[in-house]
């Protein structure tokens, strides 16, 4: 056997084991890992959209998921808005979740960070930052309160509250949030995505 | 402006050196003189700009159509030692003294962390074709941009006088450190 | 062929020739994630299943390979453990999958994994690929838990997540940072080089 057939042998012997290898771990594997992403994305909903027992995917674009929370009985009672744009440093994944009417914010869950920890980081906690955002008035637009205020009562009804040192991870949570309700706004008009007229809660 | 949001931050804001820890053996070992740090900037950027093309398209029209997404690791790998072996004879043809000056680090490229994590990276955050050939140029301009300034410094380190134990790899690293503390400087740019 | 005993196979890994502080090998895994312990800890661990197998597997069939085709077929092997490491993480343990993010894929331009195969496992036989990746592996670990503890010791206080500093210290934010990785490693490297000149002075 010359070295030329030798070579090409080993290599595909090599490559054929290797890939019936890994296309079996692959399998095997496949449910779990989607399972883990499933088991992440429902806990979030969950969180954000209280009272919700199961949840549907919506509608889905780049950048942008929308899911409905539903309760035992199988009707609607909220949306979760998976969102995500750049932080500080690096992406940042969050849940919001609304009422039925897209008017009122239930509560915030960021998913995905890679903020300073200490400052930025800060983002992930509920007693810094997220409490800040249950239940305003996001018809419009929210803004942002600096320097910070120490109870969510101070806030304004579409205010949201900055984290001393972390101004930028803050405002880039807020631009997130703005811009994808501002998305999910264009798509109701556009006709693309509906929600009913009744506002559940 | 996407893209131009993603150029800027793979050169400043998420440089592959100082940010992600991608392609530090070239980084200390071709640092030592401007010229070579120059060469071999310049030979990854090449390779990544390709790499990002062919990588791009093996992911979103062979493997992810097909459901194959465990293979992506070793055909990312493969693509990449075989694209370096090209790039290697073709730079000894074209200019001898280059591949001279380059030595071991070309086919060092192959296990270069950059280019690998630059295929990684591109596919990971589901980048449009035009969002992975402007990534791939501006990941390798960031990377030629850092070896070229800690070349610039470590020649004139050559003079200065370094504790014995940290010549070299020593120094380097806490001079990258330093480099690194700079480049945080332009977070936040990209709002 | 190796002339040391097995002992000292092993234990060369650890500090004569410790990939990480001596051979400067496997750098960017090293930088990237020893922010944390735990993830250090997990890289060292990911990557120590890749080379250990790798090493049995290569060392197996080096007789098989034709010499021009053996860097090609050592990344097919390597990667696919790598594949394989990648899968289980995310499959049973996606927090640190998640945490680690591209850094798993990326031990497979690990130059530690390929160059023990060229080096060594290619040469060698089964036992000795075996004991010698094992060292090898030992060493990269201990290195990774040095630099994340005191990175994350510094850094944030904690050590795996607890508070080990009191409340009077003020965390050192920049050492779980890029810089403080590059400072971090840059000054251990100085300390390795500065205790092996004193104890071959002494010798």
């Amino acid at each position: 056997m010359n070295l030329y057939s030798r070579m090409v042998i080993v290599l595909t012997s090599v490559g054929l084991l290797s890939g019936s290898f890994l296309a079996t771990v692959g399998m095997l594997t496949k449910e779990r890992i989607a399972l883990n992403i499933q088991q992440e994305i429902e806990e979030a909903i969950a969180h954000v959209i209280p009272g919700t027992v199961s949840s549907e995917k919506l509608y889905e674009e780049k950048g942008l998921t929308i899911y409905g929370g539903k309760d035992k009985d199988g009707s609607l009672v909220g949306f979760g808005i998976l969102a995500s744009g750049v932080g500080f440093q690096d992406k940042i994944a969050l849940m919001l979740g609304t009422n039925t009417s897209l008017t009122r914010t239930k509560k915030l869950k960021i998913i995905e960070q890679k903020e300073t920890p200490g400052l930025g980081a800060k983002i992930e906690d509920d007693d810094a930052f997220l409490i800040f955002w249950e239940n305003k008035d996001c018809s419009d637009s929210l803004s942002l309160r600096k320097p910070a205020a120490n109870t969510p009562e101070e806030l304004a009804p579409m205010e949201i509250n900055t984290i001393t040192g972390a101004t930028i991870s803050s405002e880039s949570v807020l631009k997130i949030v703005n811009s994808s309700l501002e998305r999910v706004r264009e798509l109701i008009k556009e006709g693309t995505f509906q929600i009913g007229e009744q506002d559940v809660n | 402006m996407e893209l131009v949001a993603i150029f800027v931050s793979a050169i400043l804001v998420n440089n592959f050196v100082l940010y992600y820890f991608l392609g530090i053996c070239p980084f200390l070992g071709v640092s030592k003189k401007i010229d070579s740090a120059l060469s071999m900037g310049l030979a990854v950027t090449f390779v990544m700009t390709i790499t990002s093309v062919v990588s791009w398209a093996i992911n979103n029209w062979i493997l992810i159509p097909h459901d194959l997404d465990y293979l992506k690791i070793v055909s990312f790998i493969l693509v990449i030692a075989s694209l370096v072996q090209l790039v290697e004879m073709f730079i000894r043809k074209i200019s001898p003294p280059l591949y001279q000056a380059l030595g071991i680090y070309l086919p060092l490229i192959t296990t270069n962390c950059a280019i690998m994590g630059l295929a990684l990276l591109a596919a990971l955050r589901e980048y449009e074709f035009a969002e992975a050939v402007v990534f791939g140029v501006g990941s390798g301009l960031g990377f030629t941009l850092a070896i070229i300034l800690m070349a610039a410094i470590r020649e004139q380190l050559d003079l200065a006088d370094v504790p014995e134990p940290l010549k070299g790899a020593g120094i380097a690293l806490i001079v990258a450190g330093i480099m690194a503390l700079g480049f945080m400087a332009f977070i936040g740019m990209i709002r | 062929m190796s002339t040391r005993s097995i002992g000292q196979e092993f234990t060369k890994g650890l500090w004569d020739e410790n990939p990480v502080f001596r051979q400067l090998l496997g750098l960017c895994p090293t930088l990237a994630v020893t922010g944390w312990v735990i993830n250090g800890l997990a890289m060292a661990l990911a990557t120590t299943f890749v080379l250990i197998f790798s090493s049995l597997v290569i060392s197996s069939i080096k007789k098989l390979i034709p010499a021009q085709v053996r860097i090609a077929t050592f990344i097919v092997v390597i990667a696919s453990f790598v594949t394989i490491a990648d899968l289980f993480l995310k499959a049973f343990f996606y927090p640190i999958s998640e945490a680690l993010g591209p850094y798993v894929p990326l031990i497979v331009v690990n130059c530690i994994i390929l160059g023990r195969q060229e080096a060594f496992s290619s040469k060698n036989s089964v036992g000795r690929s075996f004991i010698d990746a094992l060292g090898m592996s030992s060493g990269f670990i201990l290195a990774l838990l040095i630099l994340s503890s005191i990175r994350e010791i510094l850094g944030a206080g904690t050590f795996l997540g607890h508070q080990v500093m009191g409340p009077w210290f003020e965390p050192w934010i920049i050492m779980i940072l890029p810089p403080g990785a590059f400072l971090a490693l840059g000054i251990l490297l100085g300390l390795a080089l500065h205790i092996e000149s004193k104890t071959k002075s002494r010798k």
